[in-house]
């Protein structure tokens, strides 16, 4: 267990005072007229910061765009061109957030001047926060994430990036979401400051249908200050109603995700998922929680993160429903006034060891193990609230040991690889490519590179089977080393699989190896490398252009219309690998499909001009 | 006979009420029946093939007679089948409901719609929500429903002290008549608004032998072997036992039993007859529990043993009471464990296979060198004829490795030690198949070449190993499911090339015997048994013309110097020798013989 000791906030990157100022005006700009949907401000010092932050709103249109055919939680994917690191990369599945929140933000990216102050922020050097109370944490999200895309695209460092700071936020984001930011090495820049008795921070794990009435009603007159209200001017069976309904589904969320990190194989699991609707939100960032006793808690694993939102609202007994669900209210008004009062980063405590939380409470406990136990005391957390904490420590864990795993691989990959680029050397002087020797397999050097072929098959298609039950770290297709291994894999052995692929005959029996029969473990490279680069999706295929030249083959020889579209893709496509290098010469060597396929081109055409040179030389 | 069929959203509802027609009393309550006996249509097609024996054999799967007639009523009312057949055009999911009897006629209509949707690939979502049910079937029925990855459908809800679930493990007629009573009992409490007095009755009579009978009967089931349970009634699905203190969810049939045995060494008698009519109470108590904060003090510090502890302090178990605990501790772990196992046992034979897939690539190239070598013998005959070679030990190393594997994974599936559907699995039904195309040739040619016929027999009655019994027969209903798809994934491509397998994995074991006929045929004299060999030969050989029409052969059936092309020149010449005239009376017996086989 790890207690900080470090001074103000270092551990955070934000100070103490900033996260206060980012709280009252994220506050104060609730009030602020409609047509100004944020609020700047700077903060002197070394660098100098600025901070925008946002109000969102409460709105019936906002919260739940199409009534009737709207999803039960209001999700929608997030749109890749403005933000194209929110998705899973191999298993390519696009991050989720809720519709009506990010639309506001697109909305206020175009028709404020919020392009200009982060141009003019960027220009200066100057930091922004991005910060954000209730509705307005998820804005603050995605607009620090707009900036952080935008950052990498230009490849700039992030010395002087954004920062964000909601408090008491709705969950917005699912699961990819908090996975692409991981990996990107995002998710230290938010910081989500949570009182454990706010309502607010759970509403989105039950349906919109069940707190439409709530969030639309009641919740705006109480966040703006104008209007006066308190919070004691709602109806208590209302409230204690809506308190239930929430915890309901919180409850039913959490015992799910619980139930996959303990590994739990029972098979009714995947069938109620089907029958009851879960939230798809998930925490995303660095939370920190408030207790009611004013300690600071810090958790950046974001599987415990989403226990703790349930556990700590916990019942201890049925009777106190109503009390926590009125005390619930002002929990969601109180972050200006308690962050005044306890803000003080040195003290938080930071949960971090989580497979070894003790769980309960014995009388020979050092000092260190005492703070934990009475933070977690603190946080009301039970000893089934412990144990899910601990599984989703563990779950990391296990990620973390399959990546040394396969790390360990790496040698076995490398030369199993060597060997393969010594055999398309040795073709390369027999006078042929190695795909075309390969295809007719005639030699005992193409039987070699058979076996070598299958051995590599076997190892990254254990890869990718972790990555599609996600049991690797969310780092991991990010990582340098592992993208530019599987280039080179993909790049020397997809070759052999589309000559085995051809020779076998299976397009007849199962059709063209890029629609039907193309491995998962050259997809998924494929686009680490294109998500790496930077590169525009499908334009890395110069490992499987062959599959292409066997299809214009097939078209020939069975006396087919020439898909004039592909041949000249493919000839352009060649061109322009070659040139990189990427496409090595023995392509071109006479007698190989390629060759073939381009001497039954006449000699006007426009692929047959194109890579002309390359052949003849 | 009632049941209730709702709406709501893209979910639909058809409730079975537990007031039922049927009398317990009656001999077929409480027996098992083959379901594949079950008259009229057939129902349940994909449970009903899955046994290996027919009739009543071992795996055969049964299910109570009562409740299966009860259920057929119930399937022949238009009503229910115009309600059913209305809800399935409009909802996306379905679930399924019912309370003491009506829960069964649930677990058959799920069953039925299960089979249903599953032929006509429905995307509709079945789920059976019981509560208090009655057992329904043998072991078998539970272990075809896992084989059909249908498991996850059935959820019964069943109280800790309730006696009717684990009631069929008993004979009924051994209980009768405070059987009667009892039945009169529920039956007349679900239907009266106060049941009290009825409690009342009830209080007044003697259950002690009745008691102690039941609970003999539930411990012999718990600690049944498996194997001698087939005429046993057995759980399906999972179990979620409820109690005061919580609720636990069982999957493992055999842990399931076990726990129930234990629940009842702690029930006193009328309690439990009582607790059968309080599942509103109990599901209503469930849904609160998990909302509340539960306080245990002096918990172990390791994950697992405080696991192991809250889960039986929910099932209402004393964890201080070591006689009940201890073993329901290990209960427990032993569901978690046959939980866990079958997943990383499948992962395990993954790796082991991306391991020996070379010892395959080695087969293939072998054939290679065989189809194109000089002496144009093919691949078969080139093993069937040089034995003692380098290359062919190697080879035969191979293929031991090769066959290693496969019996291994074979064992694991049949000791339930993978997946349920690991025999389904693409991977392995692709992987084994084209192990068995590229092997099994070698492994004939092996049993030829060693005159393993001449003492046994031909191979595929008396040599062929159970190993490619078994891989064909996963292949075979990977066919067969195939063949149920929609008509446009099955456009059948014309080949342009021999196969690089034949696509028969017999199929030189029956050139092997046809070889024998013709031979036989050769010296044979007398009439009847020549036409019946002659018969044979042809069929043959329009079997394989065919295949080779198809190019479902490989190139090495057709190499010059093949066994099979040897003999089909061989069979060309005794064709025209019997068809030659001048011919002897025999001859020209078998001339009209041979036409008529023609025809």
């Amino acid at each position: 267990m790890d207690i900080d000791t470090g001074s103000c906030g270092r551990e955070l990157g934000i100070k103490d005072e900033v996260i206060k100022k980012a709280c009252s005006i994220s506050i104060r700009a609730h009030q602020a007229p409609a047509e100004k949907p944020f609020l700047v401000d700077k903060i002197r010092g070394s660098p100098s910061q600025v901070v925008i932050a946002f109000s969102g709103a409460w709105t019936s249109d906002a919260w739940s765009t199409r009534d009737g055919t709207a999803k039960a939680f209001g999700e929608t994917e997030v749109n890749l061109n403005s933000f194209p690191s929110l998705r899973s990369i191999g298993n390519d599945i696009t991050a989720k957030v809720n519709e009506a929140s990010m639309n506001q933000f697109l909305q206020i990216m175009e028709k404020s001047a919020l392009r200009s102050e982060m141009d003019k922020a960027t220009r200066d050097s100057k930091p922004i926060i991005f910060a954000g109370h209730s509705s307005g944490g998820p804005i603050a999200i995605y607009a620090t994430i707009w900036l952080l895309e935008e950052y990498k695209r230009l490849k700039k460092t992030l010395t002087h990036g954004p920062f964000c700071l909601t408090f008491g936020s709705p969950l917005t984001t699912d699961r990819i979401f908090c996975h692409a930011v991981r990996r990107e090495e995002w998710s230290d820049r938010f910081v989500h400051f949570v009182m454990i008795h706010d309502i607010v921070p759970r509403i989105l794990l039950a349906p919109l249908s069940s707190t439409k009435e709530f969030l639309e009603q009641s919740l705006p007159y109480l966040i703006s200050p104008s209007a006066h209200h308190k919070a004691d001017s709602i109806d208590k069976s209302k409230l204690t109603a809506l308190f239930d309904n929430v915890m309901r589904n919180a409850s039913c969320v959490a015992s799910h995700a619980a139930c996959i990190l303990m590994g739990s194989t029972n098979m009714l699991l995947d069938t109620m998922t089907k029958f009851v609707q879960l939230s798809p939100y998930r925490p995303c960032g660095q939370y920190v929680f408030c207790t009611g006793t004013g300690r600071l808690v810090v958790v950046k694993n974001p599987d415990a993160v989403f226990q703790l939102l349930f556990y700590s609202l916990q019942l201890v007994s049925e009777s106190e429903s109503q009390q926590k669900a009125v005390a619930s209210l002002p929990a969601h008004l109180a972050y200006e006034d308690g962050l005044d009062k306890n803000l003080d980063m040195r003290n938080a405590i930071h949960l971090e060891n989580l497979c070894e939380l003790p769980l309960s409470s014995d009388n020979t406990m050092d000092i260190a193990t005492k703070t934990i136990v009475d933070t977690l005391n603190d946080l009301n957390l039970s000893a089934r609230a412990r144990l899910c904490l601990r599984a989703a420590g563990e779950s990391e864990k296990q990620k973390e040991d399959n990546q040394k795993k396969i790390e360990r691989k790496m040698g076995m990959i490398r030369n199993a690889l060597d060997d393969l680029e010594g055999y398309r050397t040795m073709c390369e002087t027999r006078g042929m490519g190695y795909f075309d020797a390969f295809k007719v397999q005639k030699h005992e050097d193409d039987f070699k590179a058979n076996v070598k072929r299958l051995e590599l098959a076997g190892i990254w298609d254990e890869i990718i089977e972790m990555l599609k039950r996600d049991e690797l770290p969310d780092k991991y297709e990010a990582e340098k080393s592992w993208v530019k291994l599987g280039t080179e894999f993909r790049q020397l052995v997809e070759p052999l699989d589309v000559a085995n692929y051809y020779r076998h005959l299976k397009n007849e029996d199962t059709g063209p190896y890029m629609t039907k029969g193309r491995p998962r473990r050259y997809k998924y490279t494929q686009r680490w490398r294109e998500h790496a680069e930077q590169l525009p999706r499908g334009s890395c295929g110069e490992s499987c252009f062959w599959a292409d030249v066997e299809e214009l083959n097939l078209a020939v020889t069975s006396n087919q219309p020439r898909n004039e579209q592909m041949a000249l893709n493919v000839a352009n496509k060649l061109k322009e690998w070659h040139a990189k290098g990427e496409v090595k010469k023995d392509a071109f060597l006479k007698e190989t499909a390629l060759v073939t396929w381009w001497k039954t081109l006449p000699d006007n055409h426009g692929a047959k001009l194109c890579i002309k040179d390359l052949i003849e030389s | 006979m009632s049941f209730v069929a709702d709406e709501c959203g893209e979910v639909g509802y058809v409730a079975f009420s537990g007031v039922q027609a049927i009398d317990w009393s009656e001999p077929s309550c409480g027996t098992l029946m083959a379901l594949g006996e079950c008259e009229g249509e057939p129902l349940f097609s994909p449970l009903r093939c899955d046994g290996d024996g027919d009739g009543d054999g071992e795996g055969t799967v049964k299910v109570d007679t009562g409740f299966l007639r009860l259920f057929l009523e119930y399937y022949r009312r238009q009503d229910f089948q115009n309600q059913i057949q209305g809800l399935l055009g409009k909802v996306k999911m379905i679930i399924l409901t019912g309370h003491s009897l009506g829960a069964t006629t649930a677990s058959l209509t799920a069953l039925w719609l299960l089979s249903n949707l599953q032929a006509i690939a429905s995307p509709i979502s079945v789920l059976c929500l019981t509560f208090g049910t009655p057992l329904l079937g043998n072991e078998s029925l539970s272990q075809a429903i896992l084989g059909e990855r249908w498991g996850g459908s059935f959820c019964n809800v069943v109280s800790k002290l309730d006696v009717v679930p684990k009631l069929f493990f008993t004979a009924l007629t051994s209980l009768t008549p405070q059987l009667y009573l009892l039945l009169q009992f529920w039956q007349g409490a679900m239907a009266s608004p106060s049941p009290e007095q009825l409690v009342g009755e009830l209080q007044k009579q003697n259950f002690d032998e009745f008691f102690s009978k039941f609970k003999k009967c539930v411990q012999d089931a718990a600690q049944s072997e498996e194997g001698a349970r087939n005429n046993l009634f057995w759980p399906l699905g999972s179990y979620l036992f409820c109690s005061e203190e919580g609720a636990i969810c069982l999957d493992d049939a055999t842990s399931i039993v076990k726990m129930m045995h234990l629940m009842l060494e702690t029930v006193s008698p009328v309690s439990s007859f009582e607790d059968h009519l309080k599942y509103s109470y109990f599901t209503r108590l469930l849904s609160l529990q998990f909302l509340k904060r539960i306080d245990i003090d002096d918990l172990s510090e390791s994950s697992y043993e405080a696991a192991v502890f809250l889960a039986l302090q929910s099932s209402g178990i004393d964890p201080q009471d070591d006689n009940i605990s201890k073993p329901a501790k290990d209960c427990l772990q032993m569901a978690r464990h046959m939980g866990r196992a079958p997943n990383l046992n499948n992962a395990y034979l993954a790796i082991k296979l991306s391991e020996i897939t070379p010892c395959r690539a080695q087969l293939e190239w072998y054939k290679a060198r065989c189809d194109e070598s000089v002496d144009q013998r093919g691949y078969y005959d080139t093993f069937e004829k040089f034995a003692a070679s380098r290359r062919e030990s190697t080879i035969n190393m191979n293929l031991f490795r090769l066959g290693t594997f496969w019996d291994r994974a074979i064992g694991m599936a049949a000791r339930n030690e993978l997946s349920h559907d690991f025999h389904c699995m693409p991977k392995w039904v692709n992987a084994s198949h084209s192990y068995m195309l590229l092997a099994e040739p070698l492994e004939i040619a092996r049993y030829y070449r060693h005159g393993m016929h001449t003492k046994k027999g031909h191979y595929i009655k008396h040599g062929r190993n159970r190993r490619f019994q078994i891989l064909e027969r996963w292949w075979n209903r990977k066919v067969a499911v195939v063949a149920q798809e929609p008509q446009q994934n099955n456009k059948k491509r014309s080949r342009s090339r021999y196969a690089s397998f034949t696509h028969d994995s017999l199929f030189w074991a029956r050139v092997e015997e046809a070889k024998d006929w013709l031979k036989y045929a050769e010296e044979e004299e007398d009439l009847n048994k020549l036409g019946s060999l002659l018969e044979n030969t042809n069929h043959f050989e329009m079997y394989a013309e065919e295949l080779i029409k198809n190019k479902e052969v490989s190139i090495d059936v057709l190499a010059k110097n093949s066994s099979y092309t040897l003999w089909a020149e061989k069979w060309k010449d005794l064709k025209a020798k019997l068809l030659r005239p001048p011919s002897t009376l025999v001859l020209n017996g078998m001339d009209c013989d041979y036409k008529e086989m023609k025809r």
